[in-house]
């Protein structure tokens, strides 16, 4: 054993040691996908065809930023629910404080897909492949990526926090809710309860708005 | 006499029936307290209640002169504790363990738990998954004991232990207690153990504390009187008759509470005839004891 290292740098060691694999695999995948969609859309005859090609591609970004806010939140706590959060609560720490250096440590960790998704789209920025007339947009996708992967982070991580009953109350309250619209349909009532509410997070100024929109690397 | 813990009324109750009820519990600054209890008796829930790990329903909880659970992170930083189950990460390796948990503890000694290692027979780069439960044990009494706390709270530590990983896990916890003056608190249903160890006893049944006094007070106090005329011999007695069994030729064996020899005047008195006072080990005073506290209840 080599030093002692502060209390965050700890769970820090241990959260790279869960997640790294995952984080690996994802920041593969964001690296690539600017360079695959740059790939589909060379042939493409003209610039509207060309961005039209590249937009295709832009639902792998969102699903890319939520898939790492996702795995990541969730892998910060995964091992405490194991244990029944034993081990963490009986280190001299207050209990805020270690959540915010799991949450912290977790926003660190997903530093690392961020810029491998912008060396990705910076190589395409460059890349002679895009045409003149058009222009490239790698940091504001990087910045749209990062807004989107801190969000879904945030989300999960709160809820992978809670305890199991918390997460049975939301899924009941999620089932109450469709179970709610068929009664409510079937009495003939117009009113779209998980549409409305798919609505109020995505639409902006949702949470979830952000998953939403132009994820465009070249645009006009 | 000062306590390194002290509950008042303290009450919990979890559910299913069971509860924990007017708990008080003294555990003398510098002592190794031994606290028995059957399975499912409320060891356990009792522990987590006094280190903030499941919230009190009433009662005060004074750990280390601090209140619990309001004071946990001065509690804790003080305080080793090795829970019944093991509650290391799994995919840690037994160094990675020792790093994580050397970062939250201001009073770890590095050398002394790399001695502790080596003693123990661990290695460094196992992962936690891969430790026999022996090796587990070891590597929880390792974290608590390089922590260097004021206080141990140990909850079943050898539970399932063989005889030689058990020998070493005392050993270190022993050497550690007679060179730092901790006060130990040690839960186990294997009295033998605590009965070698131990200079206080509690005794906890279905929730509630049964016995709390110094071990030699227990041991020297329970006794088995063997009296012919027995009849004579019931009414005030100046000890705790806890059981009373038919014995030979009309004679009966009283299982009785703080005896000490000068209580042989009773019967003299009385016109009973003592014909033998006989000793009994902790296990046994254990079980009569719980008899006693059933029958009672």
């Amino acid at each position: 054993m080599t030093g002692k290292p502060t209390r965050w740098r700890a769970l820090f060691e241990t959260q790279w040691k869960w997640t790294r694999s995952v984080l690996l695999l994802i920041s593969l995948t964001t690296f690539a996908i600017p360079l695959l969609s740059l790939r589909s859309s060379v042939g493409a005859r003209d610039e509207s065809l060309f961005i039209s090609s590249m937009q295709t591609w832009a639902v792998a970004y969102a699903f890319a930023a939520a898939g790492v806010g996702l795995l990541t939140a969730m892998l910060a706590w995964a091992y405490d629910h194991r244990l029944r959060h034993v081990y963490a609560l009986s280190l001299p720490i207050e209990r805020w404080r270690y959540a915010l250096m799991r949450f912290t440590a977790g926003i660190t960790l997903i530093a690392l897909p961020i810029a491998t998704l912008l060396v990705g789209a910076e190589i395409v920025a460059h890349s002679a492949l895009v045409p003149k007339t058009l222009h490239s947009y790698p940091i504001a996708l990087t910045l749209r990526f990062t807004f989107a992967a801190l969000v879904a982070y945030s989300v999960f991580f709160a809820i992978s926090s809670a305890t199991a009953r918390t997460a049975g109350y939301i899924l009941a309250a999620i089932g109450l809710m469709f179970a709610l619209n068929i009664v409510l349909r079937a009495a003939g009532s117009r009113i779209d309860l998980p549409g409305y509410l798919t609505d109020l997070f995505l639409a902006a100024p949702g949470l979830l708005a952000v998953f939403g929109g132009r994820w465009m690397l070249v645009d006009v | 006499m000062p306590f390194a813990i002290e509950t008042r009324d303290l009450h919990f109750r979890p559910g299913g029936g069971f509860e924990i009820s007017n708990l008080s519990m003294h555990v003398p600054t510098g002592s190794l307290y031994g606290f028995l209890g059957p399975n499912g008796a409320g060891k356990t829930t009792t522990i987590r209640l006094l280190l903030g790990l499941t919230p009190k329903q009433r009662g005060t909880i004074t750990v280390l002169g601090r209140s619990m659970p309001s004071d946990y992170v001065e509690v804790m930083a003080r305080t080793g504790y090795v829970p019944e189950r093991p509650h290391l990460y799994p995919t840690l390796s037994v160094d990675e363990t020792l790093r994580l948990h050397s970062a939250f503890h201001t009073r770890w000694d590095d050398t002394w738990a790399n001695e502790l290692k080596r003693q123990f027979g661990l290695i460094g780069d196992r992962r936690v998954a891969s430790l026999s439960k022996g090796e587990t044990g070891k590597l929880m009494m390792l974290l608590a004991l390089a922590q260097q706390p004021e206080l141990l709270v140990l909850d079943e530590p050898t539970d399932g232990l063989d005889p030689v990983v058990r020998r070493d896990v005392l050993e270190a916890l022993l050497a550690y207690v007679s060179s730092h003056a901790a006060t130990v608190l040690i839960s186990s249903h294997l009295v033998h153990e605590l009965e070698r160890i131990c200079d206080w006893i509690a005794v906890m049944d279905r929730g509630r504390m049964v016995a709390e006094l110094p071990m030699q007070e227990f041991k020297d106090g329970i006794k088995r009187l063997v009296i012919a005329d027995a009849a004579r011999a019931l009414g005030e007695t100046p000890f705790t008759v806890l059981a009373r069994k038919q014995g030979s030729g009309g004679g009966e064996q009283w299982l009785v509470r703080g005896w000490t020899n000068g209580m042989r005047e009773y019967f003299v008195s009385t016109g009973g005839t003592l014909r033998e006072v006989i000793d009994l080990d902790l296990e046994e005073g254990f079980v009569e004891l719980l008899r006693s506290f059933r029958g009672a209840a």
